[in-house]
């Protein structure tokens, strides 16, 4: 998340973002992970049922990480997830026209925030603000 | 026709076995390589979606709870960039 963060703010005065919270990867009721357990954030959840439990678990996250993104919630019938096949995570970057101009591959081995900044970079050229 | 039909038995049997036990070993244990055909294997797709197609206008939720809003109010003069992802 901090490589995505940082993309915000080096880019954020010419490109609009938008993160948007889905169905929990790894809730405790499902594919739990270790690695959740020892963190030392503890982010240890069970999947939420109602929409009341998933806007709760966002608002920890982007409290948690002071997370400067705008940010919208997935509604309870998945169907930004499923229209964009976005499970467990996955980024896109849709044009002015409405159209999407890049697509990028499915979390965790395929998700790349260095193809994102390729993107803008080529259309804006490199920008980096150090210490942002 | 009988000795056919045990070693077809044993040899799908032993490529189950040894493709469990590579997940397992790939996923950190075997609690973990079930959870992920139980509950990973589904939600992943690929979808239809491709460059150059319309992007979706769904409905989302603001962080207050109450507050809906459409993807395409977000999508005006300049490129959106969509992050896709939950906590855990």
């Amino acid at each position: 998340m901090g490589e995505i963060i940082q993309i915000y703010n080096d880019y954020k005065d010419r490109a609009d973002f938008l993160t948007i919270y889905i169905r929990e990867a790894h809730p405790l009721d499902e594919w739990q992970m270790k690695s959740n357990e020892k963190d030392k954030d503890n982010v240890c959840y069970v999947q939420p049922k109602t929409l009341e439990q998933r806007i709760n678990i966002a608002n920890d996250f982007t409290q948690r990480f002071k997370f400067p993104l705008p940010f919208g919630v997935d509604e309870m019938n998945d169907a930004a997830n499923n229209a964009y096949a976005a499970w467990p995570e996955r980024l896109y970057i849709i044009d002015e026209t409405g159209r999407i101009s890049y697509k990028g591959g499915n979390g965790p081995f395929k998700y790349d925030p260095k193809e994102v900044r390729a993107w803008l970079a080529q259309r804006y050229g490199d920008v980096t603000h150090a210490g942002s | 026709m009988k000795r056919w039909l045990i070693w077809t038995s044993i040899s799908v049997g032993s490529l189950l076995i040894i493709g469990f036990v590579g997940l397992s070993f790939m996923a950190g244990s075997p609690k973990d390589a079930l959870a992920m055909v139980r509950f990973a294997l589904p939600h992943m797709h690929v979808g239809n979606l491709k460059p150059g197609d319309s992007a979706p206008d769904v409905r989302l939720v603001a962080l207050d709870g109450k507050t809906r809003f459409r993807l395409h109010e977000r999508t005006q003069q300049r490129p959106l960039v969509l992050i896709f992802g939950s906590f855990t």
